[in-house]
């Protein structure tokens, strides 16, 4: 009964669906400081490198890997963040576009670390490293009534599912926390903040080292699921595609570049006739958007909208909880 | 042999200097990073093609469609991209910058479907000429393109400092509303001067074209790229840094290519960017902004 409603593909499809939140996501936090990073591309690109490379030649059981990505990722972006914050906006956009493409030019050069363009196969699977742990125990997935590989998409997608929702709710906290207060003071008026006694410097470090950790994090899940990985992925158009899913979705709250990667991911995938003019209509999109709604589509009138709307329907059939009220 | 290489950065670094100079008049104007205009000198390059080798018409009937084209997809993307985003309320002020990155991914992938993804040759009549001068060999195709380029670049500073409509945009690039008071038509110098940047877009388009004779969709970005960093490393906005900058770069990138990792060529100029943002953020030319 389980083994029918699994099919792999929609489970892959699912599994990338969740990275690119947890890359949208990257985006919004450095963006909520007003500050608009292009290089999350680039630090993803250090995240899934660290993890692979330290997996495979170190034999590094792959959470620690993963870790290890992401803290790498987060160190480069407290590196890079320190001087290059002191930048204005605009700056500060070709400053962390232009390390993305350092990055992957240093990607495809050094050939004896990164095996160049060509790219790292042989990565160790997060679902299949799942799988041989769970047979140790000896659990076998046939118990539940499913193929070893429809076990191994399964088990990626709650994995993802579970760290995704990890990652929203922390967020989620920190955006009402005295953090996302300063966050959302220094993105309305930085000289304002800085009077109230906001130490700029040191929050707009932190939004940034936030993005890169979260991007580094993202791409080290990224090369343990796909096995695989090459300079390409890391490059500007990765870089474009996350920051549309948050201009798409709306930068203004978190459920924006949630959306955005959702819909924008399965978008493609189901019509399977628009992929082919995917960025065309990507690059439309933009240009639609800046124009007509430049805060994407979710702000926080449609959230209060949506959330009225759940409580007008709560009262009317008596469920609603008190809390909501 | 270190001559010749001079000679080669000298005229990959003026095709540089054009191509930054379409950012950095933009800038200058508008004060915003207009991402696509590696697109439109993409565009400028597949005119080029089409036109010399597709249609075996002179070089410059190339030169003309290239301009024109390349002037109207200016004008296109004023209109339609960063008009609407002008005098409206509550537009932070990246708005344009994502907007032009639209038009470039929009413009990128249109040129896939239009050209596909392959690599064009560009044939120039005279791409074989060359002379000897001693030991050294001169290609008359560079002559053409640092030719070309000074003199794009001369009339481009002579009409800045002496023509009215450069005075005007001079003006309005110091400041837009204090011009429009004195009576300058602040909306016709914007769309003017977007449009004279994407023309020499589609100019320097053709140069790398005849220079490297190939030319791809992806090599739009590439060039847009570098054309930022040279901007940065000259001064946002400021005219003869653009041209300092291209040729400092174009030069960097020969002698690396000789003389150290041809594969790190591209990563220079952003090594350089981040070392000038470190030092001197206003660039070698700019003035120190007071905030």
């Amino acid at each position: 009964m389980l083994a029918e409603l699994i099919n792999p593909y929609h489970f892959q499809v699912a599994s990338f669906i969740l990275i690119n939140i947890i890359l949208g996501i990257s985006v919004y936090i450095t963006l909520s400081t007003g500050q608009l990073s292009l290089a999350n591309a680039g630090f993803m690109g250090i995240g899934a490198y660290t993890s692979a490379l330290l997996t495979i030649h170190f034999d590094l059981p792959i959470v620690l890997g993963i870790i290890a990505g992401a803290l790498v990722a987060a160190l480069l972006g407290i590196l890079i963040g320190i001087p290059t914050l002191r930048l204005q906006g605009v700056y500060l956009a070709i400053v962390t576009l232009g390390f993305g493409e350092v990055i992957r030019v240093v990607f495809i050069n050094w050939e004896s670390l990164t095996k160049g363009s060509v790219g790292i196969s042989g990565i160790p699977h997060i679902g299949r490293e799942i799988l041989r742990v769970l047979k140790g125990f000896g659990f076998d997935p046939k118990v539940l009534g499913l193929q070893n590989n429809q076990f191994i998409f399964l088990s990626i997608f709650l994995l993802l599912f579970i760290i995704t929702i990890g990652v929203i709710w922390f967020f989620r906290r920190q955006h009402r926390s005295r953090v996302g207060r300063a966050f959302a003071a220094i993105k309305l008026d930085e000289k304002a903040a800085e009077s109230m006694g906001i130490n700029i410097t040191y929050y707009k470090v932190l939004a940034f080292a936030q993005g890169a950790l979260l991007s580094g994090f993202a791409g080290a899940l990224y090369a343990h699921v796909l096995a695989y990985i090459s300079p390409a992925d890391f490059a500007y158009h990765r870089a474009v595609e996350i920051l549309i899913f948050v201009v798409f979705g709306g930068s203004e709250v978190i459920w924006g570049p949630i959306f955005g990667a959702f819909f924008l991911t399965l978008m493609p995938e189901v019509l399977r006739f628009i992929s082919e003019y995917r960025y065309m209509i990507y690059g439309l999109i933009i240009i639609i958007l800046m124009a007509v709604r430049p805060q994407g589509l979710i702000d926080v009138n449609i959230l209060n909208w949506v959330k009225s709307k759940g409580r007008k329907r709560g009262q009317k059939h008596g469920t609603g909880n008190t809390k909501s009220m | 042999m270190l001559i010749e290489q001079l000679i080669n950065g000298i005229t990959l670094g003026s095709i540089y200097a054009i191509v930054a100079l379409g950012f950095t008049l933009v800038f200058g104007v508008l004060g915003i990073i207009n991402m696509a205009h590696g697109e439109i000198f993409m565009f400028g390059a597949f005119i080029g093609v089409l036109v010399t080798t597709s249609l075996q018409l002179p070089l410059w009937l190339g030169f003309l469609a290239a301009i024109l084209i390349t002037a109207v997809m200016g004008y296109m993307l004023e209109r339609f991209a960063l008009r609407p985003l002008r005098h409206k309320q509550g537009v932070s002020h990246l708005a344009p910058l994502i907007s032009t990155i639209g038009v470039s991914i929009l413009l990128e992938n249109l040129s896939h479907h239009l050209f596909g993804a392959g690599n064009h040759p560009f044939r120039a009549s005279f791409a074989e000429i060359n002379f000897q001068i001693g030991s050294i060999t001169i290609y008359l195709v560079q002559i053409v393109i640092f030719v070309i380029s000074v003199i794009l670049m001369m009339s481009l500073s002579f009409w800045l400092g002496k023509t009215k409509a450069g005075k005007a945009l001079r003006a309005t690039a110091e400041n837009l509303e204090t011009a429009s008071l004195l009576g300058v038509d602040t909306k016709r110098i914007i769309t003017m001067t977007v449009i004279i940047a994407s023309a020499m877009g589609g100019i320097a388009g053709i140069l790398v074209g005849m220079a490297f004779n190939s030319v791809t969709p992806q090599m739009g970005l590439s060039m847009g790229l570098k054309g930022l960093a040279i901007i940065i490393l000259g001064g946002m906005g400021n005219v003869k840094g653009a041209m300092a900058g291209g040729l400092i770069l174009g030069l960097a990138e020969t002698f690396i290519v000789v003389y150290g990792d041809s594969g790190y060529r591209d990563a220079i100029a952003f090594l350089a960017i981040i070392v000038i943002l470190l030092i001197r953020p206003q660039g070698l030319f700019g003035q120190k902004i007071s905030t």
